[in-house]
């Protein structure tokens, strides 16, 4: 009772401790005078009286130190000191401060930013309720070649209903697919991203509509699933936000529509994980018969709701299970078997390697940052010894010292981590505006708090560490030898060796970062080699969405329509139209070469089948082979021709000859003639393969009537002028008709090798911060050995070394750290790099070029930075440092 | 106080005792008069006095107050509380059965043997 009593005195002492010190001090002051007084009395002059109260009293220090002691919380009062003295200390070393600062700063904000991003793409769970219950549901076959992955594919709706059907582990399973639906009526025609989805869609996800009603059985009956739940910026967007929305009707692909419900404004609409955008619209996904049953229509991706309590480990194990007994019963499933995985992760599964990468890069950054810190910290306590050496003597405890050396390292910690924390705001926004659109879920990144602390404890802890080492040391030696020794001698030997450790530690990150991203370079330069058999620039290319149930001669009549209209324009050069366009989608059909001359032919071949236009190969600038090209004379009243590639031949006839063969979609099909030879492109882009194909006249619509859709402009310059013209062409033709994904082919180049770009400047950058940390530690040691050897180096000048012999002799010792530190690095690179083989485009993981790209930079970069220290020992004067 | 030495204990029974005999007294006053009481048998490190005063003051048991003294200087004067006074009486009293306790295993002759 009275030791609370106490406690609560003290704590209340402390909060005003100012008054509460002057109240001790004039007390005591207040006790000599009277005590002098006294002796005076006694007939002491006032001189001696003084001299004798202040020895009757004892130490007046101490007797202060005490009633503190008393008074206050003695710890919190150190604290405050230390934390005051830390500072001082600090605002009296800039360098060494502002190094510290920056490095960690560096480490903790380049670290919780990349971490932030890794959170919100990859481990944040999707936005809805309990979606730790969520997976995604697919099937696979097994790959090609002894070692391939599984191939993964969509489900069949027949497979997924028996999946379910024998399954104990799921609430809900619903099936969904993208498709692009055309909004007329009032206002602009749009096409808006719409996920199509069986009954249970909203109840897997477990959000139901803010208004209106979700779907019931029967909007999944033909003829009545003209319904649609809309998503709230669609509402707000589109209905301007009426509450009387449900009672609406609006034109889908044009068909009159009714508005059902609206999603609250949270809900992001789960569509399928290539688009970057989630979808607008949510529309019933009805199936013809024949998709339903069929046991390779695979055509639908699935999530399921796992029941409460049930983990996705059990889930996936009781339905591969169901999965195998399906397929034993039913031959046609073959080795195609059901697969689940966490929704989230499955969303980023594309990512999934970049983002860890970058994250281990990072990682790597924030321990060279930490290494660096430990580096500094350290040389900053060697030149400190002498000082705690001095204290402990003076009889200082342990503690204290200690105490004062934490108190020095969260201090700097503290200020580094909030210049990290601004650092790390920064860089977030920056690169989530740099990022690629490919990557998901860059609206959920935000700045991640644990991280920043868990990187500030990191960086703390190393300088605690690294302050307190060589208290230890000085612990270990007598404090009487450590004053004793010239303190360039026995202090500095185990502190350069340290230090020099630390450095290797630090060239070696380094040198991985740096061969990393050389590897990422070498892959780019690569990929930017590679020809894409076309040319890009100077194409606008737009997509035209005409009904779904627009007949194929109505299509082609607006297409030649349009395409009349565009040529007549100024600065036209060529116009294309087609059912994809290069760089923007491919289309496969399979089909069979009919036996000719000595050959037998070929069945069961699959090749790319594109309807194109006669101005294509022209306005993409392909070269004709052989043969001729397509014909605007090539109509449906003359013979099926076509134009193939030069792949077809290698791919089918062994290099032979196509021109005059005859190929048909099946043994039923029209018959179509081979006619001539274009060159090869990489449909794909850059990153993707050449693939056989064969090109059919849009105008010949008895051969294969694929829906024309894609337009394209070739223009004499810059080609983005002309999209206003475009759109009024097509406007002029037929008002309600959306224009979509308008944008030149170049550009769709360069979102297609975004991501690509987007890895290597990170890893650039990372490597560049390891390395400038690293020389910052490198140009350390080797200016502290020069300062240690001054008297040294005088002494060997005085005997007439020559400065370049002297700079040879500091330089050596500088190369014994870059070249150890160089070759871990590379050794540990050789390790690891398998990682990242995914990620680099015709360079093995082991490329010899890249290596040796990321040690010249290396070797040039360390012994710069050595070099710049070192010639201070040129400069040493024999004279001073011999005095 | 488990924390207090017997030293500590001992001064500031020594404290309030002059106190509660002597009325109000100053730092130097109470350091003067315990030195007299043990007839300068005790040397006091007067400075040890003070922290003793505040550990006392935050009991509760002595109060301060600044006040002038008689040649006019301006001191601070410590007086028992009655919270302080029943404290001493039961303090005295230990102490007198610990002492007599001490004082019988001290002299052979009090013990039985």
């Amino acid at each position: 009772m009275s030791g609370v009593r106490r406690w609560l005195a003290r704590l209340t002492e402390w909060l005003r401790s100012g008054a509460v010190g002057q109240d001790a001090d004039s007390e005591i002051q207040a006790h000599i005078d009277l005590a002098a007084d006294d002796y005076v009395r006694r007939g002491l002059d006032p001189a001696a009286a003084r001299a004798a109260a202040r020895r009757d009293f004892g130490g007046v220090d101490r007797a202060r130190e005490a009633v503190r002691d008393a008074r206050g919380f003695r710890p919190l009062d150190h604290l405050g000191r230390d934390v005051r003295y830390a500072i001082r200390l600090l605002a009296k070393t800039p360098g060494f401060t502002a190094a510290a600062v920056l490095t960690l700063a560096l480490g903790i904000g380049v670290n919780t930013a990349i971490f932030s991003l890794v959170d919100g793409v990859m481990l944040r769970l999707p936005p809805y309720p309990n979606a730790d219950r969520l997976v995604a549901l697919w099937e696979s076959s097994p790959g090609k070649g002894p070692e391939a992955a599984r191939t993964r594919t969509s489900v069949a709706p027949a497979n997924l209903a028996d999946y379910v059907a024998r399954s104990s582990s799921f609430d809900a399973v619903t099936m969904f697919a993208n498709t692009l639906m055309s909004l007329t009526g009032a206002g602009t025609p749009e096409r808006l991203l719409t996920v199509q989805v069986s009954r249970t869609y909203l109840d897997v996800l477990g959000v139901p509509p803010a208004l209106g009603r979700g779907f019931a059985d029967s909007d999944f009956v033909a003829g009545q699933d003209n319904v649609v739940i809309v998503t709230h910026a669609f509402w707000q967007r589109r209905l301007g936000g009426d509450t009387a929305a449900t009672e609406r009707t609006i034109d889908l692909d044009g068909r009159p529509t009714h508005v059902i419900g609206v999603m609250p404004p949270a809900f992001v609409a789960l569509g399928e994980a290539e688009a970057a955008d989630p979808p607008s619209l949510i529309v019933p996904l009805v199936l013809p018969a024949d998709m339903l049953t069929g046991r390779g229509e695979h055509i639908a991706s699935a999530a399921a709701r796992l029941k409460r309590g049930v983990s996705v480990e059990a889930a996936r194990a009781e339905l591969t299970a169901v999965s195998e007994g399906l397929a034993r019963e039913i031959p046609q499933i073959g080795e195609m078997r059901a697969e689940i995985a966490p929704l989230g992760a499955d969303q980023a599964r594309d990512v999934r390697t970049l983002v860890l990468t970058l994250w281990a890069a990072v990682g790597l950054v924030l321990l060279v940052a930490c290494v660096n810190v430990a580096a500094l910290f350290l040389v900053r306590s060697i030149s400190r010894q002498r000082e705690v050496a001095v204290r402990f003597a003076l009889g200082a405890t342990r503690g204290r010292v200690a105490g004062e050396l934490i108190v020095q390292s969260l201090v700097l910690a503290g200020l580094g981590g909030g210049a990290g924390l601004a650092l790390a705001f920064w860089v977030m926004r920056t690169l989530v505006r740099l990022a690629p659109a490919t990557i998901p879920h860059l609206d959920r990144v935000t700045l991640d708090t644990r991280v920043l602390f868990f990187t500030i404890a990191l960086s703390a802890i190393t300088g605690v560490v690294f302050g307190l080492l060589p208290a230890w040391q000085v612990r270990r030696a007598q404090p009487v030898d450590t004053l004793r020794a010239n303190d360039r001698a026995v202090v500095g030997g185990w502190a350069a060796r340290s230090r020099s450790v630390l450095v290797v530690v630090e060239i070696a990150l380094s040198m991985m970062l740096l061969v990393g991203a050389a590897l990422m370079v070498r892959s780019l330069i690569a990929l930017n080699r590679v020809d894409l058999g076309f040319e890009p620039e100077g194409v606008l290319a737009a997509n035209i969405g005409l009904p779904p149930a627009t007949k194929p001669p109505a299509r082609l009549a607006f297409f030649e329509a349009l395409a009349d209209r565009v040529s007549a324009m100024p600065g036209v050069r060529g116009v294309a139209f087609g059912n994809r366009l290069p760089l923007r989608g491919n289309w496969g059909s399979g089909f069979l070469i009919e036996p000719a001359g000595g050959d037998d032919g070929v069945k069961g071949l699959l090749a790319g089948f594109q309807a194109v236009s006669p101005g294509y190969f022209a306005t993409f600038g392909m070269s004709l082979k052989h043969g001729r090209a397509l014909a605007v004379t090539d109509r449906t009243s003359t013979e099926g021709v076509a134009v193939v590639n030069e792949q077809f031949a290698r791919s089918f006839l062994n290099g032979g000859d196509p021109l005059g063969r005859v190929i048909r979609r099946g043994p039923e099909m029209p018959a179509i003639r081979v006619v001539g030879v274009v060159s090869d492109i990489r449909r794909g882009g850059r990153a993707a393969a050449i693939e056989p194909q064969v090109y059919l006249p849009a105008a010949q619509l008895q051969l294969y009537p694929l829906p024309l859709s894609e337009f394209a402009v070739r223009a004499d310059g810059d080609p983005r002028p002309l999209a206003q013209a475009i759109s009024a062409a097509v406007w002029s033709i037929d008002p309600k008709l959306p224009l979509t994904n308008t944008r030149t082919l170049a550009e769709t180049l360069a979102l297609r090798q975004a991501e690509r770009n987007f890895q290597t400047f990170l890893f650039l950058l990372f490597a560049v911060l390891a390395l400038a940390l690293a020389l910052v530690g490198l140009y350390g040691v080797v200016a502290y050995v020069v300062g240690q050897r001054t008297h040294e180096i005088g002494l060997r000048m005085a005997l007439g070394a020559s400065p370049g012999r002297i700079l040879a002799w500091v330089m050596r010792q500088a190369a014994w750290l870059m070249f150890s530190g160089a070759a871990i690095g590379v050794a540990a690179t050789f390790a690891v790099s398998q990682y990242v083989r995914s990620l680099l485009f015709q360079i093995t993981p082991a490329d010899p070029a890249a290596y040796a790209m990321a040690i010249a930079v290396l070797i040039a970069a360390a012994s710069t930075a050595a070099f710049i220290a070192a010639r201070r020992a040129t400069r040493v004067d024999p004279l001073e440092a011999l005095r | 106080m488990p924390t207090e030495d017997v030293q500590q204990g001992t001064l500031a029974l020594m404290v309030m005792t002059t106190l509660e005999a002597m009325g109000p007294m100053h730092g130097y006053g109470l350091a003067r008069r315990i030195e007299q009481t043990s007839g300068d048998a005790l040397k006091l490190n007067q400075g040890t006095l003070y922290p003793a005063l505040v550990r006392l003051e935050q009991q509760g048991w002595i109060r301060a107050k600044w006040g002038a003294s008689d040649n006019n200087r301006k001191a601070k004067y410590y007086s028992l509380t009655p919270r302080g006074a029943r404290r001493l009486q039961a303090e005295s009293a230990r102490w007198s059965r610990i002492s007599a306790l001490m004082a019988r295993f001290l002299s052979p002759a009090g013990g039985r043997s």
